[in-house]
């Protein structure tokens, strides 16, 4: 899962079979915690009535998201969960690629939201004939926020302020902005509840699938988008400065390179993802802009970048796991009559065995690098008896 | 004055788990009441020595007597029980806390169990600082209050544990001189209250005015205990100051080409109003090795700090190649072929978790050969990145291997390869071998000569006498913040000479200093 391991030390198909292996592990304890936890609040009077009852409910979040009752595998469920990717993965990305640079900015929940609803506005109000105004809506909705994003980058390039607390908080700038605009001018008062007018009909991007799984063309976006920016990270000097100011910063300094800038650019395309992402959310599943909360999206844009390793490549397997369990936890939260404070504290189990797998991959570099310079030192003593 | 020893340690070696041997069957005692200076050059074993008095280090063998009983010092709260106080050079203060609240760390005073009674912690600070005549401001954060009081509070701290012994680790390192000869005086105070103190420091006149006794280590060995009176500084710095294991490199005789690097009255004063940087006046020509000597913190970290662009001096020039490059960023200083082996490799050098290959690039990857459009061109970066590899000799797997991983001696060959690779007219070499193997150490002198006889003008900054006098063609001493001798030949050289001006003992006119800006 982590590229770092393949330089150092094993052989590439060795690291795979390490990966997959300590992956199923924490999941099996994940698990094994997940069904403790369930037992004690299940339903039941005696020890075999609970022991169904919580089987039944795992079953629900593990099967279920993709399999129907009878146990034949649904397509729907899982276009379904392709299509929930969609926004994580552009949040994922743009978290992906600010904390490469050690650039904390949690901004992508305000920055989906920001996207999503300029893109709406362009969606309603601006008479751009076919397609094209599906590209410039959501090209307005990553700029907007691309420039929202310059605001904690400049301060921390330029006079050290913490982009972590400025993101955070403008997080809520944003929504409470966006919900006075449509308090007071945008939303539709023939409505009951607060949402825009509709958008123009050539503003609705097509789906992949009728199913009615809203699968849009927005996940193979996505996908591009994943690919584009692997590309950006380790085949391009920018994206290189990136990863580089994220490991050692004087290093990137005393090297030449130019700090504040990669500081900027890296929050700055942080946001024009997130912002990109918003834009497609609201034109592939939505037909008006109804957020007046937050999406939380960008929350799990976090957890899917660090579950990355901050590779952008990973990122679609991370928005996978993230929708998968997702998905399967509020099945079995109403089939199964699991209460949904329980689903929460589920969820967090298996986040944090899969982080502690990270962890784990720490440690393991570190035996790696021990045994290399064990045996480098070898070589060296060998080279030198050699010598004499 | 009793004669009694209250820290006797006996036959210390010291073998740290990466081999380096720090200390070799050391002997060193302090009597009670005495102010002993422990004194020795950069890595001459003083620190471990003294870390191990305190319970941050284990020796390897030998042992250690505390008023005349054997003791185990595992840990630093077993030195403090034992009467032992430290006072380090880099103070361990917490910033954000006042001065009382860090004087009662760890030992807090309580009110009705639970809260901390702060006005407890005020009276005792003052307490102390009225009894032991350290004045401190009690009540001030100290993130704000001066170095000298910072070292005060240092001080009390350590008395208000129970200390009797205690030990200064360099504490004139950071004061000015106006601070420097305060300190002198209550540490006087403190000696006739019966306390005992353990001075560490390579400072002559300094050793001279306050001590009684002293120990001199050079290369993890002691070379005897003496009564400050009975020794002349010259005994001292040929004691101090010598050379054991020569690694001879073959050079021919420089011809010095036109000026690259003229600095002009360079002044820099730093944070703390002491003056590291006093009148700095020298010229590096093409081919030639310059090299400059000194103990460590005598101004050679602030001159190349103001040379790269770290730094701004307070008065004076640089220039390279005739343009004045004080002001311009690091870009802008590559971008006229400077080159820096930077004293800190982990913190400026390198990026520990990134690959091998990924540190050669990093001054270079805006070069055209290694783009193609906007992406790298990855083939030319594999092929220049396996080339330098091979050409300095760095022992890996491959160039894709993170480079963290590598021996101290091979991530220096890396460094080393990047900065000598780009085409430069002046390397500046800062501590170029500092604790790195013999086989690298030879191999990254013998490129440095190899590059200035090819015409490179070359800085050497050094703390290790082998190593500036093997290399240089022309050699300054600095001390004190200012250039305290020029020789335009290194051959004759002795050491008991040189150690003579780095310890200040001797100062050149300044009419002799005057020739090295070759005017």
């Amino acid at each position: 899962m982590n590229k770092k391991n393949d330089v150092s030390g094993m052989s590439r198909k060795n690291s795979i079979k390490f990966s997959v292996i300590r992956a199923l592990a924490a999941l099996a304890i994940a698990l094994a915690v997940a069904f403790i936890l369930i037992f004690v609040s299940a339903e039941g009077a005696n020890f075999s009535e609970k022991m169904s009852a919580s089987l039944k409910a795992l079953r629900e979040m593990l099967v279920s998201p993709l399999f129907r009752k009878n146990g034949t595998f649904s397509v729907k469920s899982f276009t379904d969960v392709l299509a929930q990717m969609i926004p994580i993965m552009f949040t994922g990305l743009a978290t992906c690629i600010m904390f490469s640079a050690n650039q904390f900015n949690l901004g992508a929940e305000g920055g989906i939201m920001l996207g999503a609803f300029v893109t709406a506005l362009v969606a309603v109000y601006w008479h751009i004939p076919g397609p094209m105004l599906i590209v410039v809506a959501i090209v307005m909705g990553a700029l907007a926020t691309g420039l929202m994003m310059l605001i904690p980058a400049v301060l921390k390039a330029k006079l050290g302020v913490s982009e972590m607390v400025n993101s955070l908080m403008l997080n809520y700038v944003i929504m409470y902005m966006i919900n006075y605009l449509m308090n007071t001018y945008l939303a539709d008062t023939s409505k009951g509840v607060t949402q825009t007018q509709p958008f123009q009909a050539n503003a609705i991007m097509p789906q992949l699938v009728s199913n009615g799984s809203r699968l849009s063309w927005g996940f193979v976006i996505a996908i591009i988008m994943v690919i584009l920016c692997w590309f950006f990270m380790y085949r391009t000097r920018w994206g290189y400065g990136i990863r580089m100011t994220g490991i050692n910063q004087p290093f990137v300094m005393y090297s030449g390179m130019n700090v504040a800038m990669i500081i900027i650019l890296c929050q700055v395309l942080g946001g024009i993802l997130a912002g990109m992402g918003g834009g497609i959310e609201m034109l592939g599943r939505y037909s008006v802009y109804n957020w007046i909360q937050q999406p939380q999206y960008g929350w799990t844009g976090i957890t899917v970048a660090i579950l990355a390793g901050n590779n952008p490549i990973y990122v679609p397997l991370a928005a996978f796991f993230m929708a998968y369990l997702t998905k399967g936890c509020t099945l079995m939260s109403t089939n199964a009559n699991v209460p949904s404070q329980l689903i929460s504290i589920i969820q967090a189990v298996i986040f944090l065995f899969f982080a502690a797998h990270q962890f784990l991959a720490g440690y393991r570099q570190k035996l790696v690098v021990k045994s290399a310079q064990e045996e480098l030192a070898q070589k060296e003593a060998a080279e030198r008896s050699g010598e004499k | 004055m009793g004669e009694e020893f209250v820290i006797q340690m006996k036959g210390i070696t010291k073998v740290y788990p990466n081999g380096t041997v720090a200390n070799q069957d050391v002997n060193f005692d302090v009597k009670k009441g005495e102010i002993h200076a422990l004194m020795g050059e950069n890595g001459a074993g003083k620190s471990t020595l003294m870390k191990m008095l305190f319970g941050l280090e284990q020796p390897t063998s030998g042992e250690i007597l505390v008023n005349g009983e054997p003791v185990n010092l595992s840990s630093p709260t077993v030195a403090i029980s034992h009467g032992i106080g430290m006072v380090h050079q880099h103070f361990m203060l917490v910033p954000s806390l006042t001065v009382a609240e860090n004087m009662v760390l760890g030992m807090v005073p309580k009110k009705s169990g639970m809260l901390i009674d702060y006005k407890k912690a005020v009276a005792l600070t003052e307490e102390y600082s009225k009894k032991f005549n350290l004045p401190v401001e009690a009540n001030a954060r100290v993130a704000d209050i001066p170095v000298g009081m910072k070292q005060k509070v240092e001080i009390l701290k350590a008395l208000v544990r129970g200390a009797k012994i205690l030990i200064l680790d360099e504490p004139t390192a950071v004061l000015t001189t106006q601070e420097t000869a305060e300190l002198f005086v209550e540490l006087e105070n403190l000696k006739k209250q019966g306390y005992t103190m353990i001075f560490i420091s390579h400072k002559l006149n300094e050793i001279m005015e306050i001590t009684d006794r002293m120990t001199i280590l050079r290369g993890g060995r002691s070379m005897g205990i003496y009564n400050t009176k009975d020794v002349t500084p010259e005994e001292i710095s040929r004691l101090m100051v010598g050379r054991d294991v020569v690694l001879k490199v073959e050079k021919e005789p420089a011809q010095p080409g036109e000026e690259v690097l003229r600095v002009r009255d360079l002044e820099y004063i730093n944070e703390w109003g002491k003056k590291m940087l006093d009148k700095v006046s020298l010229s590096v020509r093409k081919g030639e090795i310059l090299g400059i000597a000194g103990v460590e913190g005598n101004g050679q970290k602030e001159l190349v700090d103001m040379l790269f662009g770290f730094n701004t001096p307070n008065a004076g020039s640089v220039k390279v190649s005739g343009e004045e490059i004080l002001g311009l960023n690091q870009r802008e200083i590559r971008e006229r072929h400077i080159s820096l082996v930077p004293e800190d490799r982990m913190l400026y050098g390198i990026a520990a978790t990134a690959s091998i290959e990924e540190n050669l690039i990093s001054d270079r990857t805006a070069n055209k050969e290694l783009n193609k459009g906007i992406l790298f061109n990855m083939s030319e970066i594999h092929k220049m990145s396996d080339q330098l590899v091979k050409d300095y000799t760095v022992l890996c797997k491959s160039a894709g291997q993170t480079i963290g991983s590598l021996s101290g001696g091979n991530i220096q060959k890396v460094v080393v390869a990047r900065e000598f690779s780009n085409d430069p007219v002046l390397i500046i070499a800062d501590q170029p071998t500092r604790g790195i193997d013999v086989g690298a150490t030879e191999f990254i002198r013998k490129k440095l000569v190899e590059l200035s006889r090819s015409g490179i003008a070359v800085l050497l900054v050094s703390a290790d006498l082998n190593e500036v006098m093997e290399l240089s063609d022309s050699l300054i001493i600095m001390c004190g913040g200012r250039i305290a001798a020029y020789f335009e030949d290194t051959r004759d050289l002795s050491d008991e000479l040189m150690g003579k001006y780095m310890l200040g003992i001797e100062q050149q006119t300044p009419e002799e200093i005057r020739r090295v800006c070759h005017e």
